[in-house]
């Protein structure tokens, strides 16, 4: 999906700029251009570089977008994903990056001010800023079931959304309605591209979603003013182009046939596949086999020994019941047993050779009692049985 | 043991002349018990069949992609068709070779080939996969003019439904005259004429047909290859086939006739029994003599004699033929019909293993494989048989096929239906002089 | 005066055979030509197109790359049976594998090699001598390939191959015989080369023309004398020539490749009956011969007949 260019705007100053300004140093700023990569290291235009002092040469001379972040039914896991780095004083420095206008976790005021403060970030900003939208949006009776501020959240939503210049739906709710959309969803909830289809939108679902995919999307767009490839729900194909099975580190002991079969079992200790726990890792489509979480290795929930919930897929999370194995899609890769050379085929039923031998041994009979029938010695005229007063045969 | 005695008249035969023209059986009750179980067998089994068509073959066979060909295909129709060719070898043998005696036989063996060849091709016909395809058969351009199976599949319904069907349609047509009004039989004084006027060429096809499919069936298994054991993989296989077919053909007419003859009770004719023993031996020898031959020119002499597996199932199919081959030189046992019907049998067991294990036993794919049918496929396999074997006993009853004594029989038949009483017989109009001029 | 009492003219006779066997050949003559020992000489050419794949065993890891690149690229599904629904897992070439990695292994010692098996594409096909309809047919590239509208199911194409390529589908309503085309449909018409050729990561199978990959494989075998099982590539005359071509460190019959003659199994099975078929020559005489043989029998049992009839005053049973 192609945006269109944003004019810079006087009031916000480049990356470089608000880094000198807050004292952020440039190594950091390298380490969060290194994670960037590292998160989208393909099939976006900002990371496609060579080194981090490239990319980060690039940022550095765009203007900070503006962003405004909606929370609608959500538990702010997706807000806690992007500030829970495990570099301290990350959060710092991804706040300054972007711009963030307007944060109800994060902000400071509350109340009139944090309205205040919305409506003027969005006239201010009006067709230029970024639309962060996390959590779902409740729809049913007529949308009573959130109201902030007087208005519910399709009303919020209508508003601010149809100011925005694009909208990212992070998390699994705000992309088509997470957790509070499962049985029996009584809030009706659904995801933002439900409601605005006609907007720009990328879902980044997940529950939470890796924050530098978001980070990705929005820079990327501050750049040039693109977004990346997606797929046919919205997602950006970088991120969510390949299911969690193809690129799953426990793929070996799945192709050697190891699988745990009992939680806290001895293959659970080994680190076998899950596939057999309910793991929908074949089912799901998302980055998080390669791109763990928080930036330590294996803190994700496979890694850590718990089966994928499938959080990023509508079809799956809080639908399929977390023990229930899946099907696999694509021609699994064979298992490191091999076809012998020749294999014996065919079986051969007891019944059916009882049954020959019995048929046989009545033939045989048969066939004995007749020759038995015609009399061995020679002057005898004819066959048995052909005068008129032999019964025989009859 | 008595020797033979020099002068004829003391010979004291066992057997004299019985037999003048086919006569229907008509007393006793046509529903025996026997019967009546195998009219059941014959139901089951194409009940199954009719299962089979709408089912996948692998459940319900014991095939696999190794064994390709069961029971159906081997059995049914590869060895029971050459117990089918007596109309091959007497027809041969009455009308080319001018064996006069024959022809009275001629019906029973027409009736029993015609029901085997049936049988066979039911079977056939439930044993293919995409019978759907086979309207193909009747478009000549689109024959793979190379193919066995092609050359089967074309000439063995042709000739059970053209040249078998003609040579059995007098039957239908002389119980019409002698059961029928006069406006039937003054039809057939118009038609039969014509009948004779194309027999003699219908029957010419009659045998050129099944020399070639019988030789055929012997092609089949030249494409196997070494997949067959270098005991019966031979390019003699259509002839020793063909061969085989006449001898079967021969043996089980000889066992036929003998075993009906005492189950209704009919009297032996020494003349056409002591004739059929003679060809029987006759075609024996020249199966073996072709079979040795082959042997030695290719070789394989030393394996009929290494008396592993293959070599016992070679000689016990050798002696099988052998046997009567032999014994039935001797005019002693070609008069005793206790003799005729044990060497027939083994004449008949013998054909009918060679046909059979090339196809089966002998056959060893690459893979290691087995392959025995399973029961639904014996049970059809079974199911046909007992249907020719039924439809045999029906015909035998309804129409004039059995040989006997002319002078016992008035023209009358059985009634159609549940009757037991045989009825009186009709007053049959004897033929008059200018009937018999105009060549009615 | 009864038509049938009167001698056969040696004229008659000859028109009544005539007549008889050009009656009995125009119903059974197929337009097409018939056998001939030309279609099937004894060490057969390849055709101008001709490709093929070889397989060298000694450079084949046993990924089975080619196995999923192959049902993926036919629409094959996995045969998952032994494998609880997980893996593909065949034991052999069926109706779900067109290609398959077998292993062999010398239980007595470290002697192994693997195997990649699929049809030969021979240069004179058993199957395609052996198909009533000729729904087996080597095609263009030498690719044999099967015609579902002209099979009818005999299965004779099982019973003819030598390598038991072959696969029916049993466990279907509407069985199809399943064995590799050389993606013919999807690729090699596209001048693509076939799937499995494609996903080999070592170039252990490799696809080409036949003669150029004939001499590849010679010259690998010069290189390293003695590598190679009997310093030959497998398929260069067996059965006549195959369009698949091996080359093993282990003996080809260890690995599952029958050992056979270089003449084709058309050329044997064809070679006694193309000369007594052509133009239906030996059908015809010997319908002429009996046709003789059988009038002048006829004739006698008719004038017999005659007399019978007159004696018993019934009709003579036929």
């Amino acid at each position: 999906m192609l945006g269109e260019l944003i004019p810079s705007s006087t009031k916000l100053e480049t990356i470089d700029e608000r880094l000198r300004q807050c004292g952020i140093s440039r190594r950091s700023f390298l380490v969060f251009c290194t994670s960037l990569m590292v998160a989208a290291p393909f099939g976006l235009a900002l990371t496609d570089m060579a080194s981090p002092e490239a990319v980060a040469a690039v940022l550095g001379k765009v203007v900070r977008p503006a962003v405004i972040w909606l929370h609608f039914q959500d538990c702010t896991g997706c807000t806690e994903s992007l500030l829970q780095t495990s570099h301290p004083g990350f959060a710092d420095l991804i706040l300054n990056v972007i711009s963030l206008e307007y944060h109800e976790t994060l902000m400071a005021g509350s109340g009139l001010q944090a309205r205040q403060a919305l409506d003027e970030a969005v006239k201010r900003y009006a067709g230029k800023f970024i639309l962060v939208v996390e959590g779902s949006i409740p729809t049913g009776a007529q949308g009573i079931y959130m109201k902030t501020g007087g208005r519910t959240a399709m009303e919020i939503l209508n508003d601010v959304g149809g100011k925005a210049a694009a909208i990212i739906a992070i998390g699994s709710c705000a992309s088509w309605g997470g957790i509070p959309s499962a049985d029996p969803d009584p809030t009706g909830a659904v995801g933002v591209a439900d409601l605005l289809p006609e907007h720009s939108i990328i879902n980044i679902p997940g529950c939470p979603p890796n924050p530098y995919t978001m980070l990705g999307v929005v820079l990327q767009y501050a750049t040039d003013g693109t977004f990346p490839e997606t797929d046919d729900q919205r997602r950006p194909k970088f991120a969510f182009d390949r299911d969690i099975h193809e690129h799953c580190p426990r793929r070996a002991h799945f192709d050697a046939g190891n699988f745990v079969k009992v939680y806290g079992d001895a293959g659970h200790r080994e680190g076998w596949c899950l596939y057999e726990m309910g793991c929908k890792g074949p089912d799901t489509h998302a980055g998080c086999s390669t791109r763990h979480f928080n930036e330590i290795p294996d803190v994700w929930p496979i890694g850590i020994g718990a089966p994928c919930i499938g959080c990023t897929e509508k079809a799956v999370a809080f639908k399929v019941p977390m023990f229930q194995v899946v099907q696999l899609h694509t021609i699994a890769a064979p298992p490191t047993s091999y076809a012998p050379i020749t294999t014996t085929r065919g079986t051969i039923s007891p019944l059916a050779t009882g049954l020959v031998g019995l048929g046989v041994g009545v033939l045989a009979t048969g066939g004995y009692v007749a020759s038995r029938k015609f009399s061995k010695k020679e002057d005898d005229e004819s066959a048995p049985g052909s005068k008129p007063d032999n019964k025989a045969g009859e | 043991m008595t020797p033979t005695p020099a002068n004829p008249d003391e010979r004291g035969t066992t057997l004299i002349n019985h037999w003048q023209s086919g006569v229907p059986v008509t007393k006793g009750r046509v529903l025996t018990p026997f019967l009546a179980f195998l009219i059941v067998l014959a139901a089951i089994g194409l009940v199954l069949a009719g299962i089979r068509l709408v089912s996948p073959l692998g459940p319900f066979s014991a095939m696999n992609s190794a064994y390709a060909w069961g029971i159906w295909k081997t059995f049914n129709v590869m060895t029971l068709t050459a117990l089918g060719s007596g109309p091959l070898a007497l027809g041969m043998a009455a009308w080319v070779f001018n064996r006069q005696k024959l022809h009275v036989v001629m019906r029973t063996a027409l009736v029993s080939g015609f029901l085997f060849y049936s049988t066979g091709l039911i079977a056939l016909g439930f044993d293919v996969g995409r019978p759907w395809n086979f309207y193909n058969a009747v478009m000549p351009w689109r024959w793979n003019s190379e193919s066995a199976m092609l050359e089967i599949s074309i000439c063995m319904p042709l000739y059970c439904a053209v040249f078998l069907s003609f040579e059995i349609l007098p039957l239908f047509l002389e119980r019409l005259y002698y059961t029928g009004n006069e406006k039937a039989r003054a039809f057939l004084r118009h038609v039969s004429p014509r009948i004779r006027k194309v027999y003699p060429f219908v029957i010419i096809g009659a045998y050129v047909i099944p020399l070639m499919h019988q030789s055929s069936l012997g092609g089949l298994l030249l494409l196997a290859g070494d997949k067959i054991n270098p005991l019966w993989q031979s390019p003699a296989m259509p002839w020793l086939y063909l061969v085989a077919a006449a001898l079967c053909g021969f043996a089980f007419t000889i066992f036929l006739l003998l075993i009906v003859c005492l189950r209704y009770a009919r009297p032996l004719d020494d003349s056409v029994l002591t004739e059929l023993a003679n060809l029987l031996s006759g075609v024996c020898f020249l199966f073996l003599a072709i079979r040795a031959i082959d042997l030695i020119w290719r070789g394989q002499l030393h394996r009929a004699f290494a008396f592993n597996e293959m070599s016992l199932l070679f000689l016990l199919e050798t002696s099988l033929i052998l046997v009567p081959a032999v014994v039935l030189q001797f005019r002693r046992f070609r008069e005793t019909p206790r003799a005729l019907l044990n060497m027939s049998a083994l004449a008949c067991v013998g054909g009918m293993l060679y046909r059979f294990i090339p196809t089966s036993i002998a056959y060893t794919p690459m893979r290691s494989t087995s392959y025995f049918p399973s029961v639904p496929e014996l049970v059809m396999a079974v199911g046909y048989i007992s249907l020719g074997i039924v439809a045999f006993v029906f015909a035998i009853n309804y129409f004039a096929v059995l040989p006997g004594d002319a002078s016992t029989w008035d023209h009358s038949f059985r009634p159609f239906g549940w009757k037991r009483r045989a009825p009186a017989p009709a007053a049959i109009p004897l033929l008059t002089v200018p009937a018999l001029e105009r060549g009615a | 005066m009864n038509i049938l009492n009167m001698p056969l003219s040696r004229r008659q006779a000859f028109k009544a055979m005539l007549g008889l066997g050009g009656t009995v050949a125009s119903a059974m003559l197929p337009t097409t030509a018939l056998a001939s020992t030309e279609e099937h000489p004894a060490h057969p050419i390849a055709p101008a197109d001709a490709v093929a794949m070889l397989y060298d065993s000694t450079l084949c890891t046993g990924c089975k790359a080619c196995m999923p690149a192959c049902n993926e690229a036919n629409g094959l599904p996995a045969d998952t049976l032994l494998s609880g629904g997980i893996w593909d897992m065949p034991t052999g070439l069926n109706a779900q594998t067109k290609n398959i990695i077998e292993l062999y292994q010398d239980p007595n010692s470290d002697e192994f090699s693997y195997v990649k098996k699929q049809c030969m594409h021979c240069l004179d096909p058993a199957c395609v001598t052996g198909c009533p309809f000729g729904s087996l047919k080597k095609v263009d590239f030498g690719a044999v390939t099967w015609n579902g509208s002209l099979c009818i199911g005999c299965r004779y194409c099982e019973v003819a191959c030598p390598f038991e390529v072959p696969q029916f589908e049993w466990e279907a309503r509407n069985p199809k015989i399943v064995k590799c085309e050389f993606c013919y449909d999807q690729r090699l018409k596209e001048n693509l080369e076939p799937a499995c050729t494609a996903a080999c990561p070592t170039g252990a199978v490799i696809f080409g023309k036949r003669d150029a990959l004939l001499d590849q494989a010679k010259g690998r075998i010069a290189a390293a004398p003695d590598k190679y099982y009997e310093n030959r590539v497998y398929g260069e005359h067996e059965a006549g020539g195959t369009q698949v071509l091996y080359l093993s460190s282990v003996s080809f019959q260890k690995i599952g490749l029958p050992k056979l003659g270089s003449t084709s199994l058309g050329h044997y099975a064809t070679k006694v009956t193309s000369v007594i078929y052509k133009w239906l020559g030996g059908p015809i005489m010997m319908a002429g011969v009996l046709g003789f043989a059988i009038r002048r029998n006829w004739n006698r049992h008719e004038l017999e007949r005659l007399d019978h009839e007159k004696k018993t005053g019934f009709p003579d049973q036929l």
